[in-house]
């Protein structure tokens, strides 16, 4: 978020309101939800770490949105280094798949159940982006931001199936054994503090 | 050599698969090469059993005849005995104008030649059954005893007397029954006729009892057998009327029992072949997709367009050939009934000649060619990866008739967007109607003709064995014509039905019921035969008129409009069978098969 | 549910293909009602069934077993011919490989149940002409399928089964053979007859037009394994699905 205000900011400088609507532009529905005042709260939070400068337009009252805003030269610097950056969000399929292999060692509940719910819930967030894609007139560049959610959601739910047939089949007696499950559970551990890594980064 | 085993692996796996096909190629050819060996075999056979039947009865290479009742006849005929060019004779004897009863009262004009009872050097009659003639006994020729179906120990009335027939025989001296009598009475024409012998006494006795007409003969062998029209003007001036029948006149004569079963073979072989040619081209067209998918597997893999066309032609040329083998084999066994209607020869007919080989085998080639050339064509040109795909052929757009089907009733908008989908099978199915109709009319005409019987005045008593002849053979190439045809027709339906299946199911998923659909299809075949008829009957007329005698009468219009008639209903009876198979198809089934 | 306001109802539906040894239960003991005006989706892995369902209740096959009703009126009993007209009058067919007539324009392929129907060709003509509008293709009327998009050629069948204004539009796997783009189309005519109060039930193994549906079946086995109301759910705010909430 802070990374896209500067960037949008290394055009020219802006007032604070441009930069939102631009913002809620490019987002399209998905941008609807945004707080009105979080465009402020990021700009402050960029001034005091000296990555933009406030300039107050001359003859007029002091408003919050009469502000002018522009970079410094560090900010210049971050915005180079951030479109040069390649990191990528890491999927977050961890948790859940935690999630069944401890209900199914505790038999606290059914896998499959747990899959089936899941999968209910990714279905009707892709049937909002889906409406919300045929509700956004044509040419609109959030189109492609929603077409971005609805393959991801498209993979998550292909994994959801995946686990589904493989969950399905667990009943399997020779999957049963408890030492196996240790040791699954054990390899599993790893993945859990790098997952939680992620999490707290984000 | 590798490439020549794949051909002949390749050729052998898609026969198998493909039983049918080859199946009725065989079929067809077969039939086709047999007629046309048959037709062309008949002269040659009748020529060679002529000839077999000279060398086993010592035939005269000349006859001299006289009607003239004077006394200078004998001495006339015996000055001819000593010419030089003679080598040796038999006569003069005489032969006696009459008429034969049998007991079943069959009343027949017959000659009576008296011989010698101890038969000399030349013109020594076959004795085939009982014994030579004997004192009050005749000797009847076979094909006219056979005619008659009299045998030895059966009684004859010849000439109001009664005779016991004592032998059977067959000669080289006359041609065949009917028409032993060479001239008539004093020299005059002569009708229908059998031959009879007896003794000398015999003969003369029924001359003079009744005052019969008599024709005096001697039998000529010359130095030069060859020689005998030179032989004929170096002896024609003299004072009297002599006739001389040469040996080749005898054999040419016997040639004319066949005049109506050559054209009807031959052109018969022509018409079967084209039918065959049609279904089979109809059936490789209903695998079009199938072969053209082949041939791209075949390019992908690297066949060079010369093996893949190898592989079609020779697929088709192998099966043809055989068929020409079994053709020819048919013929072969055949060629003895058709050649040699009567029974007055005798001996073999050997394998058929080199020329009727060559002109069957160019036949059954032709067909092969024919029918495997557009597949073969298709199947080149396709580009390798358009082939894999699958495309199926893409019909034509004719925006007219979408316009003027969808202003028609349901069955009738199926079957005339079915009929515009494939136009050169239209046309093909066409042509089988049409061809169907030139047999139908050249049949019903031909029975129209007023037929003259071999018996004592055109009596039909004894029946015209020329006439008959030709109208047995006209039945059987007719019977195997419209075989092929109803064969067609069942195959042009069926690949319709199973090339627009897809279509069918479409129509079925959007309401068409199952008896609309079927009766589109019986329609889809139905509209080309309606052209098929109209050409078709004129044709026949046509060619009927071509090939019979210029007296020839048609049959009425009525008649051959009925035919017309029944043809049609024939064929929609006919496609409906296949129609209503494939209307009973699964939709999904076609439906999912083609999204697959 | 009122039986009245249910278009397609089916009763321990079962329909086996093969036979002995090699008999295979394509549809098991299923249940369903499909109210009017719902847009319903059955999802699931290939050879699941759900094809052959969409084939049953389309009476393009017959069940083994059980009851299929249309409209109040059962159809497994029907003969061909009734229900040859049950479907011109009711069912409109939309297919994963489009199923158009290649050598007839878009226009007399929407014309063609029309026909079929017994209409005459003027009514049928101005019909394919509304429809043809409504699915955006106006301007193709007059060409072929093959010089037709797979997209448009999909949308001149939506078009067609929507000739003789169906009771229940049966997709199956209309987007099979479409890319995004094209399937986004689709989907906004779907989108479009739902909401104007047209039952559809489509068949696919494609989330997003799952998605797009009221409600989901799916199917494994031959067998229901789960149904989920996916239309009145709240909306929980889009911008949660990309972190930018909080």
């Amino acid at each position: 978020m802070q990374d896209a205000v500067l960037a949008m900011l290394a055009k020219e400088p802006s007032h604070g309101y441009v930069l939102r609507a631009r913002l809620r532009q490019s987002l399209g529905p998905l941008g609807e939800s945004m707080n009105p005042g979080q465009i402020y709260v990021t700009l402050s939070r960029l001034e005091k770490a000296g990555l933009v400068v406030c300039e107050r337009a001359d003859g007029l009252p002091e408003r919050p949105d009469r502000k002018v805003y522009a970079l410094t030269p560090a900010g210049q610097q971050r915005v180079t280094a951030w479109l040069t950056e390649v990191g990528w969000p890491k999927p977050d399929q961890a948790e859940f798949h935690l999630k069944l292999v401890a209900a199914a060692a505790a038999r606290l509940a059914d896998p499959v159940e747990l899959v089936a719910a899941q999968r209910r819930e990714l279905l009707r967030r892709l049937r909002e982006v889906q409406q919300a894609i045929l509700a956004e007139p044509a040419g609109s560049k959030a189109l492609l931001l929603l077409e971005g959610v609805v393959l991801r959601l498209q993979a998550d739910l292909r994994w959801l199936e995946a686990c589904e047939r493989a969950w399905s089949g667990a009943d399997d007696p020779r999957v049963d054994d408890s030492r196996v499950d240790d040791s699954r559970a054990d390899d599993l551990r790893a993945n859990d503090l790098r997952a939680d890594d992620r999490v707290e980064g984000a | 050599m590798g490439s020549l085993v794949l051909v002949v692996r390749l050729v052998l796996a898609d026969v198998r698969r493909h039983r049918a096909q080859a199946a009725m190629l065989l079929l067809a050819v077969t039939i086709a090469t047999a007629t046309l060996a048959l037709g062309l075999s008949l002269s040659g056979a009748s020529r060679t059993l002529y000839e077999q039947t000279r060398a086993a009865t010592a035939g005269p290479d000349v006859v001299a005849l006289s009607g003239d009742t004077s006394p200078a006849v004998t001495s006339a005929l015996s000055e001819l005995a000593e010419a030089p060019e003679v080598a040796g004779h038999h006569g003069p004897y005489r032969i006696v104008y009459a008429d034969l009863t049998t007991r079943g009262s069959v009343t027949s004009p017959v000659v009576v030649h008296g011989f010698a009872e101890k038969p000399g050097a030349l013109n020594r009659p076959l004795v085939t059954s009982g014994q030579w003639v004997r004192s009050g006994g005749a000797v009847l020729e076979r094909g006219f005893a056979t005619a008659l179906g009299v045998g030895v120990g059966d009684q004859v009335t010849i000439a109001g007397r009664p005779y016991p027939v004592v032998g059977i025989a067959v000669t080289a001296a006359t041609s065949i029954y009917p028409w032993a009598a060479q001239i008539g009475p004093g020299g005059g024409p002569s009708d229908y006729t059998g031959l009879a012998w007896m003794t000398r006494q015999d003969a003369r006795t029924l001359a003079s009892s009744q005052d019969r007409p008599v024709t005096t003969a001697v039998d000529l062998k010359l130095r030069d057998p060859a020689a005998t029209e030179a032989f004929r003007e170096a002896h024609r001036d003299s004072d009297v009327r002599i006739n001389f029948h040469s040996w080749q006149l005898n054999a040419e004569q016997d040639t004319v029992i066949l005049r109506g079963t050559q054209p009807i073979l031959v052109l018969g072989s022509w018409l079967l072949s084209f039918l065959a040619v049609t279904g089979v081209a109809a059936l490789a067209a209903g695998r079009a997709v199938q072969q053209t998918r082949r041939a791209g597997l075949l390019k992908a893999v690297g066949a060079t367009p010369g093996l893949i066309g190898a592989v079609l032609l020779t697929e088709y040329l192998a099966v043809a050939l055989l068929a020409d083998v079994l053709g020819l084999v048919i013929a072969r066994l055949t060629v003895p009934v058709v050649a040699s209607p009567t029974a007055s020869r005798i001996g073999d007919i050997g394998g058929p000649s080199g020329p009727v080989i060559a002109a069957t085998t160019l036949l059954a080639v032709a067909v092969a060619v024919l029918s495997a050339l557009r597949p073969t064509l298709r199947a080149l040109r396709t580009a390798t990866v358009t082939a894999l795909a699958d495309t199926a052929h893409r019909p034509r757009r004719r925006p007219w008739l979408a316009a003027l089907s969808a202003l028609l009733p349901t069955p009738f908008l199926l079957g005339l967007r079915l009929t515009a989908r494939r136009p050169g099978r239209a046309a093909l199915q066409a042509c089988s109607t049409a061809t169907t109709l030139i047999a139908l009319t050249g049949l019903l005409s031909l029975s129209a003709q007023p037929s003259r019987g071999y018996g004592l005045n055109g009596s039909s008593a004894l029946p015209n064995l020329r006439d008959e002849n030709a109208g047995h053979l006209l039945i059987a190439v007719s019977a195997l014509l419209i075989a092929l045809a109803v064969v067609n027709t069942i195959t042009f339906t069926w690949t319709t039905a199973m090339e627009a299946r897809t279509s069918m199911a479409i129509a079925r998923a959007l309401g068409a019921t199952p008896g609309q659909v079927s009766a589109g299809l019986s329609i889809a075949q139905l509209l080309p035969c309606l052209p098929g008829t109209v050409i078709g009957v004129p044709l026949g007329i046509g060619v009927f008129s071509a090939f019979s005698a210029r007296n020839a009468v048609l049959a009425p219009f009525s008649t051959m409009f009925i035919a017309a008639l029944a043809t049609l209903l024939v064929t929609v009876a006919l496609t409906a069978l296949p129609a209503r198979l494939a209307a009973r198809r699964s939709v999904a089934q076609a439906l999912s098969a083609e999204a697959a | 549910m009122n039986e009245s306001s249910a278009v397609v109802r089916v009763r321990g539906l079962v329909k086996e293909h093969g036979q002995g040894e090699s008999r295979v239960r394509a549809v098991d003991e299923v249940d369903l009602e499909v109210p009017e005006g719902q847009m319903l989706a059955v999802m699931g892995p290939s050879g699941c069934g759900k094809s052959t369902l969409l084939h049953l209740l389309g009476g393009l096959e017959r069940p083994t077993r059980g009851e299929v009703w249309l409209a109040g009126q059962r159809i497994d009993t029907l003969g061909e011919r009734a229900l040859a007209r049950m479907r011109r009058r009711s069912v409109g067919f939309v297919f994963q490989a489009f199923h158009l007539v290649e050598e007839l324009s878009a226009a007399e392929n929407v014309e063609l149940p029309a026909l079929l129907a017994g209409r005459s060709l003027r009514e049928a003509r101005r019909r394919a002409g509304v429809l043809l509008e409504r699915v955006g293709l106006a301007g193709r009327a007059r060409h072929l399928p093959s010089e037709l998009s797979g997209g448009q050629r999909q949308r001149v069948a939506i078009a067609r089964a929507l000739a003789n204004q169906p009771l229940v539009v049966l997709a199956d796997e209309p987007t099979g053979n479409l890319d995004s783009a094209a399937t986004l189309d689709v989907l906004r005519i779907f989108e479009e007859l739902r909401s104007a109060g047209q039952t559809l039930v489509i068949v696919t193994h494609d989330e997003r037009v799952a998605a797009t549906s009221d409600r989901l079946v799916s199917m494994r086995d031959g067998m229901f394994v789960d149904d989920t109301r996916l239309a009145g759910s709240h909306p929980r705010g889009l911008g949660g699905l990309i972190g930018l909430e909080g």
